[in-house]
Parts: structure tokens; sequence; C-alpha cells
């Protein structure tokens, strides 16, 4: 009996042993700040994290089965729906906003343009149950996942029960969002000292820390803040962003600054799209911003930029470009799991 | 073989001293039926219900305002379709008295931030906003020919977390039986004052929100025997 104990024991320890070599520690970059996630609450595994690339992948999170969050966000354009200003989901609804690129999540405290979400976890429900987006119930996405021959499978991998439920389908999607860490552009070697800026590039970036840093903040190139860039309201659309979630009229036209990592590929810019080109993006800033109550402060003064100066400065933008995120194969549709066991 | 070394502390254990609390919707004096069944409220209107659920959360047990149990990890959805949801259990180890139960009507705004959970917090509960992230805290759906409304349905999806517009209700009520709590919630104090032809639909935290939470809020009562 004493030894059927110590047998037990020592399995016991195994299976503990065996669930810390499976977790995966999140690292920050050096010199970026703490991620705000709670990795605690739902530590990284590598099983966790494939399961979530095949949600992302999945376009059964959608009524018809025909959208995947991939559908809008796409690797190769740096997670965001390029070529359209206002992203379409399923049967060809026309949404209001352009989807954000997705990277660095981890930082993030609320998401969406206007913050509705709260949590990168409760993310996904949004766009599953937008009428133009998926048209889906999360109570419906399980059903259909745990009907397949493959997810069962993933799930007990994955969070050791085989039963799906909507916590770990969450959970594991905001997992594999959380991999989506885009570090290593150009910008990044200069500042780890392993090349240097062209003098055009170093010239953009004096500029860049003049007159755009503020709001969008290294490293994250972003604050995570709500401001009002001076757009003027689109008269279709009347979108006053993040009063929508606060009802407080200070907040009217303020939206979420994005990153302007990879901005290469992230185009069209805003958040309805409307510029399709940097030099769109400049000629905002310098010539249009339109005044009102709740214009950031740091636009009260106009940005001066001659044209040569706005070369310069897409030029740095450019560093900016992370090709490794970019073309990562850890990011892209997961063929394997998808191929190797076929679904129903 | 693990089974077994896991049950042995259980069998140590002793017997354990369980509180239990009885939701009991009504109408006035009416047992509350969903679907079928149709009330008239004072006014004259009739009124029918075909979803009714919320959660109850932070149960405490008070001897003269005194904290003498604390539920743990207590949240808990009940859904009136689900008659067993009704009826909650507290494990309390040993038997105690007390004057008093609190409990929150909702879910508070440290749960409401922390993500994706599961159980009876799991967002395909339908208790959960996904558009802009938040739990329902009190959910009431039915209709009335009052409403000039598609099929003349109502919704009062109550919730709202976040300062000013915290929806949140603390209820608390003076206990009479130690073993068994049976807790009355009477809609008609809800909808009675409630002009169902101008006010038929809350789907979203804000004002209106809060003050039919407010009025929510005094529907539990305790009869007195």
């Amino acid at each position: 009996m004493k030894k059927k104990l110590i047998v037990l024991i020592f399995c016991g320890f195994c299976l503990v042993a065996f669930q810390i070599h499976n977790t995966i520690v999140f690292k920050e970059p050096l010199k970026w700040p703490k991620a705000n996630y709670d990795f605690l609450k739902n530590p990284l595994s590598a099983q966790k994290i494939e399961l979530g690339r095949a949600l992302f992948y999945e376009p059964m999170l959608s009524r018809n089965n025909t959208i995947s969050c991939a559908s809008c966000h796409s690797q190769y354009t740096a997670f965001t729906h390029v070529d359209h200003d206002l992203s379409h989901g399923i049967d060809d609804r026309i949404g209001t906003r352009n989807s954000p690129a997705l990277m660095n999540l981890a930082w993030h405290k609320v998401f969406m343009w206007d913050g509705a979400v709260n949590h990168l976890d409760v993310q996904a429900l949004a766009p599953i149950s937008h009428p133009d987006e998926m048209d889906e119930k999360i109570e419906n996405v399980i059903i259909k996942l745990q009907k397949t021959k493959i997810y069962p499978n993933l799930f007990k991998n994955a969070f050791g029960d085989s039963l799906i439920t909507g916590e770990n389908t969450l959970k594991a999607i905001s997992q594999f969002m959380l991999t989506l860490v885009s570090a290593n552009s150009k910008y990044d070697s200069v500042m780890r000292k392993q090349t240097t800026f062209t003098l055009q590039e170093k010239n953009g970036y004096s500029l860049f820390k003049k007159n755009c840093s503020s709001c969008h903040k290294e490293p994250l190139f972003t604050n995570l803040e709500f401001e009002n860039n001076g757009l003027p309201l689109d008269k279709d659309l009347k979108d006053v962003g993040r009063m929508k979630v606060t009802k407080n009229s200070k907040d009217s036209i303020k939206f979420k600054v994005p990153t302007l990592r990879n901005i290469e590929f992230s185009y069209p810019y805003m958040h309805d799209g409307r510029f399709k080109r940097l030099s769109d993006v400049l000629k905002h800033y310098t010539e249009k911003v339109q005044q009102g109550p709740s214009l950031s402060k740091q636009l009260l003064n106009p940005i001066v930029l001659t044209s040569n100066e706005k070369v310069d400065l897409i030029a740095f933008l450019l560093t900016l470009t992370d090709k490794e995120f970019i073309f990562n194969p850890k990011f892209s549709y997961p063929k394997k799991i998808f191929s190797t066991t076929p679904q129903e | 073989m693990i089974v077994s070394f896991l049950s042995i502390p259980v069998a140590y254990s002793q017997s354990e001293a369980v509180i239990a609390i009885n939701f009991i919707p009504k109408f006035e004096n009416s047992f509350l039926i969903l679907n079928d069944s149709i009330y008239s409220k004072k006014s004259g209107d009739s009124i029918q219900f075909e979803s009714l659920k919320f959660y109850i959360s932070t149960i405490e047990l008070l001897d003269n305002d005194k904290v003498i149990y604390q539920e743990k990890n207590s949240y808990h959805l009940v859904d009136v379709s689900q008659s067993r949801s009704l009826s909650l259990s507290l494990k309390t180890g040993s038997k105690i008295k007390f004057t008093k139960i609190k409990f929150n009507l909702g879910i508070d705004s440290i749960l409401n931030v922390s993500g994706a959970m599961g159980g009876d917090l799991d967002p395909t509960k339908g208790m959960y906003w996904a558009w802009q992230s938040g739990y329902i805290n009190f959910k009431l759906e039915g209709k009335s020919k009052k409403c000039n409304t598609r099929n003349h349905e109502f919704h009062f999806h109550l919730g709202g977390y976040a300062s000013p517009y915290s929806a949140l209700q603390t209820i608390s009520l003076n206990v009479i039986d130690f073993e068994k709590i049976n807790i009355t919630l009477d809609l008609e104090k809800m909808t009675h004052e409630i002009n169902l032809s101008k006010q038929n639909k809350i789907m979203s935290p804000g004002f209106e929100a809060v003050l039919l939470s407010k009025k929510v809020g005094q529907i539990f009562s305790i009869p007195q025997p």
C-alpha cells in the first residue's frame, strides 16, 4: 500500500513537472514595457496556441461557415483588411470601420477603435456576433466545433477536456493573438545597435520624435489612448467613436491611437480607412486638422513639414516594417492541423 | 488509482451544514409561469413573460451587521426556465445563526473586466454583451399588447459596471429561518410603474438601465410568516 502511494505521488510530481515544462513563458522584447495581459489566468502552452491558431482560421465561427478571423485580419497585410476602407464580412455586408491591424496585443488594455471591449479574451465575441461580420452566436460555435473530428481532440490536448466551452474557446484564441508580437523591424535593429538608419531615415526619425511620438509612443508606436486627431465626421457613418461607449461628449470622435508598426502593409489608414496613402495621412496632419472641443491637445499647434521632410518621415515609417512578423510561418494558415485530420 | 487517492480526504470530512436558498418568482400573489400565463397589471394591461435570468453574487450571511459567512467564488446564474437554478445551497461547515442575508444582483466590476470565465459566467450563457464587454445582470423578456414593437415584445437587459452607469444592486434581507431561505421576487413591483408603450427596450448600459436596476433591487423580499 505504501509503495503504491509513493508511486502515485511520484506520478503526481511528473504530471506537475510536465505541466510546468509545457507552459510557455511570455517574454517582453528588451527594454519594452511589461505586458498588460495576465498570463497567470491563461498560461501559454504550445497546444493552446496551436488550437487558437486553428480557431483564428476557422470559418465555422461565422453563421454560414464562410468568414474566419483571418478574413479581415490577413497575416500578409499585418493582420488587417487591405484595399477596403470599410471591412466587409458575411454575405458581403459592409461594416462601419476599417479592421484594426493585430499585433502586440498583450500590451493593450482595451480593444477596438472605441475601446468597447475590455479584455483580449472577450474580444472575439464582438466580431462573432456582429451581423455585418460573422453573425453567429458563441453558443452555436461551440456546438459546431464539438461535432467536428478535430476540435474535441485539440481541446483535449490543450485543456485536458474534450468538452468545448466558451471560456476555453476564447482563451485559446487569445493565446494565438498574444503570440502576434512584432518587434523585429529595421527600427528595432537600429535600437539594438545592430544596424544604422540611412541619413534620410535618421532625419525622418527626428521629425517623428518631434511631431508624432507623443501619441504614437515608442516602442509600441501607440500610447494606447483615445484621441481626436482632427478628422471631420463622416456624414454617412456619423461614427462618434469613444463617446458611443462612455456616453460622455468629451470623448466625441475620439478613436484609439493605432500602432504605426507595419504601416507599410496596413493601408488604408484611419478608423474608416479614408486615406489610401501615407502621403494622404501627412497631408491631413499638416493641412486639414479640424479644430473642435475634443481635439487632441497634441494637435493644437499645427504640424509643419516641408515636402522633403514628409519624404524623410515616410522613409522612417517604412523602417517599422517587420518582415519576420509578416511572413512568420507560425502565424499562417495551419495547413497541418486542417489537412492531417479532415474536418467533417 | 488517482480517483481513490483523491477521495481519501473526503472520507474524513464531516457532514456539512447546508443552508438552502430558493428564489420564488411571482407576479403579485401568483407564481410566475413563463410563456403561457397572462398576468394583469393594475393599469389594466396584460403582460406575459418569456425569459427571466439574473446573476446572484457575493452572498454573505450576517449576524447583527457582522459578516459571519462569505460564499467562495460566489456567483450564480438563476434562470427561471431551468428550475434547478432557482435553488442554491450554501455549505457553511457548521450550523450558524444569522439575522440577515446580503447579496449582489449582478456581477461586480472586477469580474466584468477579468476576461473569459467558465461555469455560470461562461459567455455562452447568453448573459454577456459582445459588442461592448460586460455582463447582463438581469434579463427580462416578454410580451404585452401595450408594446408597439415587433410581436409586442419587450426586452430589458440590465447591466453596466463602469462609472457612472454601474447597475449592480446590493440587496440585504432579514432572515427568519436559518436552514431554508425563501426569497420572493415580485415582477409586479418592477413592471407596475413602467409604461410599456413608451419604455419597452433597454439593451445597453446607461442612465435608464441604472434607474430600472434600482427598482429591480427592491422586488426581492423574504415574506414574513
